[in-house]
């Protein structure tokens, strides 16, 4: 057997489209024949895309809003067949989605993770051995026995979402992990699919969150218009999908990339984003504490200064920078990390892109850089535009009626 | 914590063992085999969901399982006062509302779960186009569920056949493979309507409709014997005919079956049953796409 686990060959796929409203018939015979033989206009929502996913790989694909990225997840799930082309799956596939629009309102949380798993896949066995986990994940446990039309909206959607992440499979399809529950509950979601990962599990992950993308992909596909616009390292594809999104302004700088002047004494090899106590992000909230982790490789002993900036996401305009230096230490090659603890982020709620450059003492440009690959989600709690947090106090007096003199 | 994910022995054994290997291709239907196979699978999906459908009807009703029987019990009632007490009609020599429970008893089951049965898919439009399974566990939970309801109704007639004095024989047993085959009937019925109003919802309005005129030319009522000689062969083409003029006889009148009367039902249930599951099954692949 080889070790292609999801095959993907030439596939398409077409739409049917309602006919416009000036082709149609008129009258109850015509409506009649219109819905027997649909003059219909066809959409390809997919064009002769092909792929592979090896075992134990994780596939990430991007791509604009009715790219086609769902099509292409619903195919691979068996919800629809495509009309041409040949889809291959070795092993037992699940989705990872949110099934919480399963749930009757009527039955209790416990009834309807019965009811949930089973349209999962799940045998009933198993999910009772996994109930009290499923429960604990979800973080609804005290009401686990309450009716489901009782819960908050955020409790319905984690329980849902709990259920299919005790699922086991060979292959399993992430459609836009982080779009659940609180930035706690992602966390979550992500340690779980990771464990996953870790187990040699196949994946396909789909988000709009390409920071998400980054983190779990070992490569990447760009669909755009129904085709397959670029495949690669999920660095590359992920910098290719942002030129497309930004046209052709927009972090367009030549360096648009990890680039290293050679011969480069240091390099740059991650730069992640971390919770207070070390655990991995990828959405920060303002006002809150961030730590930004940046990996370096020297090959000698060497002084530099390291700078992290903070862009807008399309517009590409610095708006922060933060600079730290490291002294020369040890002997020969070292790997070193430096944290840079952003004990309030002050960005406001919104999408911004992360770079770092590191220039040694002494040289006047830097020799490693990074831009446009670490994407940072902001969220918080209040709406709020422009790009950062003022701080601020509001205090309100009630003044004294006016006098209505006219001092003239 | 949560890490707590233990393997199963089933899931151990599948990872040791062979993965199964799908292919999707355009127009793919999974043979009859492959489609059983996957839906003998899903038994626990079924038993799942028909628990729940049963338990969802009488959450949060106080008169709960009551309304199980309640269908039948009141057609029975107005059915004593029309046609038994104000039009005469005969009723074999036994009391006319036994008669006519034994009936509705038998009709009510193929009516609940059309009815029911028919919107299954499209009732769950927000799963189909989320999560495959295999669809027929929809309607088919609809039709246990109302078989269930047959059950409870049954409990009725026992209480009928002991409040008029009438003794059960064995031959009341016949009624056991005469409502399988009816259930068979209903389930070939509700692959195909349920797999229509997919695409045409048209079959949601005219079921309500086929039911009520489908009841009355069904000897319920009245007994096939009351029918004029001439249209007799036309009644017995309906093949609720026999089913329940042989429910009756078997369980009221303690006879059995005649074979020659449950030969239009089986015929029937014998071509739709595999016909409408193979067009089911080929609507599914597509079903997502149109609901």
């Amino acid at each position: 057997m080889d070790s292609v686990d999801v095959r993907c060959e030439r596939v398409s796929k077409r739409y049917r489209m309602p006919p416009r409203r000036e082709a149609r018939r008129g009258g109850v015979l015509g409506r009649a024949a219109d819905a027997l033989w649909q003059t219909s206009e066809d959409f390809w929502a997919l064009r002769d895309v092909s792929f592979e996913v090896a075992r134990g790989e994780t596939l990430g694909i991007v791509g604009r809003n009715g790219a086609g990225k769902s099509t292409l997840l619903k195919l691979l799930g068996g919800i629809t067949v495509p009309t041409e082309g040949q889809l291959t799956i070795v092993g037992r596939l699940s989705a990872l989605i949110e099934v919480g629009s399963g749930f009757h309102p009527e039955l209790t949380g416990r009834e309807n993770v019965f009811l949930s798993g089973a349209i999962l896949g799940m045998r009933r066995r198993d999910i009772s051995a996994r109930l009290d986990s499923i429960a604990d994940f979800s973080g609804v446990g005290a009401f686990l026995d309450t009716p489901v039309k009782y819960y908050s909206s955020g409790m319905y959607v984690r329980l849902g979402f709990a259920i299919a992440a005790h699922l086991e499979p060979d292959v399993l399809l992430v459609d836009e992990v982080l779009a659940v529950g609180d930035s706690e509950f992602q966390a979550r979601c992500l340690q779980r699919i990771q464990e996953l990962k870790r187990r040699g599990t196949t994946m396909v992950v789909v988000s709009h969150d390409l920071g998400a993308v980054e983190q779990l992909s070992d490569r990447a596909i760009l669909i755009d218009a129904g085709t397959l616009a670029a495949t690669g390292s999920p660095q590359d594809v992920i910098s290719r999908y942002q030129r497309l999104v930004n046209g052709a302004g927009a972090l367009s700088h030549e360096d648009d990339d990890v680039r290293t002047r050679p011969p480069a004494p240091i390099r740059i090899e991650t730069l992640t984003l971390h919770a207070q106590d070390g655990a991995p992000v990828l959405t920060a909230v303002a006002e809150r504490p961030l730590i930004a982790r940046i990996l370096l490789v020297a090959d000698s002993p060497v002084a530099a200064s390291v700078t992290l900036s903070f862009y807008e996401f399309e517009a590409g305009t610095l708006l922060a920078e933060c600079t730290g230096t490291i002294q020369p230490a040890g002997s020969a090659s070292a790997r070193l990390q430096m944290d840079f603890v952003l004990p309030e982020l002050l960005l406001a709620p919104g999408v911004y892109t992360l770079g770092a450059t590191v220039t040694p003492a002494g040289a006047g440009r830097p020799v490693a850089w990074r831009f446009g690959r670490t994407t940072l989600y902001v969220q918080g709690s209040a709406v709020s535009r422009g790009v950062f947090v003022q701080p601020f106090q509001c205090h309100t007096a009630v003044l004294p009626p006016a006098l209505a003199v006219s001092l003239s | 914590m949560y890490a707590k994910f233990g393997l199963t022995d089933d899931e151990r054994s599948a990872r040791l063992g062979m993965r199964h290997v799908t292919i999707r291709r355009p127009e793919s239907v999974p043979g009859l085999w492959a489609g059983l196979r996957l839906l003998a699978d899903s038994w626990d999906l079924f038993r799942t969901l028909t628990a729940h459908r049963i338990r969802v009807r009488y959450k949060q009703s106080a008169l709960g399982l009551f309304w199980a029987v309640l269908q039948p019990v009141a057609l029975m009632l107005i059915f004593t006062l029309v046609f038994g007490r104000i039009a005469r009609v005969p009723s074999e020599g036994i009391p006319y509302s036994l008669f006519a429970y034994s009936g509705l008893l038998v009709w009510s089951f193929l009516a609940t779960a059309l009815g029911n049965a028919t919107h299954a898919l499209v009732a769950h439009a927000q799963l189909i186009t989320k999560v495959y399974f295999p669809r027929e566990v929809l309607p088919l939970s609809y039709v246990a569920a109302a078989l269930f309801d047959l059950c409870a109704a049954v409990v009725v007639l026992g209480a009928l056949l002991a409040y008029h004095d009438i003794g059960l024989t064995w031959s009341a047993l016949y009624g056991v493979p005469v409502v399988l085959l009816l259930a068979t009937l209903v389930t070939g019925s509700a692959f195909l309507l349920s797999a229509i109003q997919v695409r045409f919802r048209d079959v949601g309005l005219a079921v309500p409709l086929i039911l009520y005129l489908w009841m009355f030319s069904t000897p319920i009522a009245y007994p096939l014997s009351a029918v004029p000689e001439a249209y007799r062969p036309w009644f017995l083409l309906n093949p609720m005919t026999g089913i329940v003029e042989s429910f009756r006889r078997a369980v009221v009148h303690g006879i059995p079956p005649e074979l020659h009367m449950l030969a239009i039902p089986a015929i029937v249930s014998a071509i739709l049953l595999p016909v409408a599951y193979a067009f089911f099954k080929r609507i599914e692949t597509t079903m997502a796409d149109v609901i």
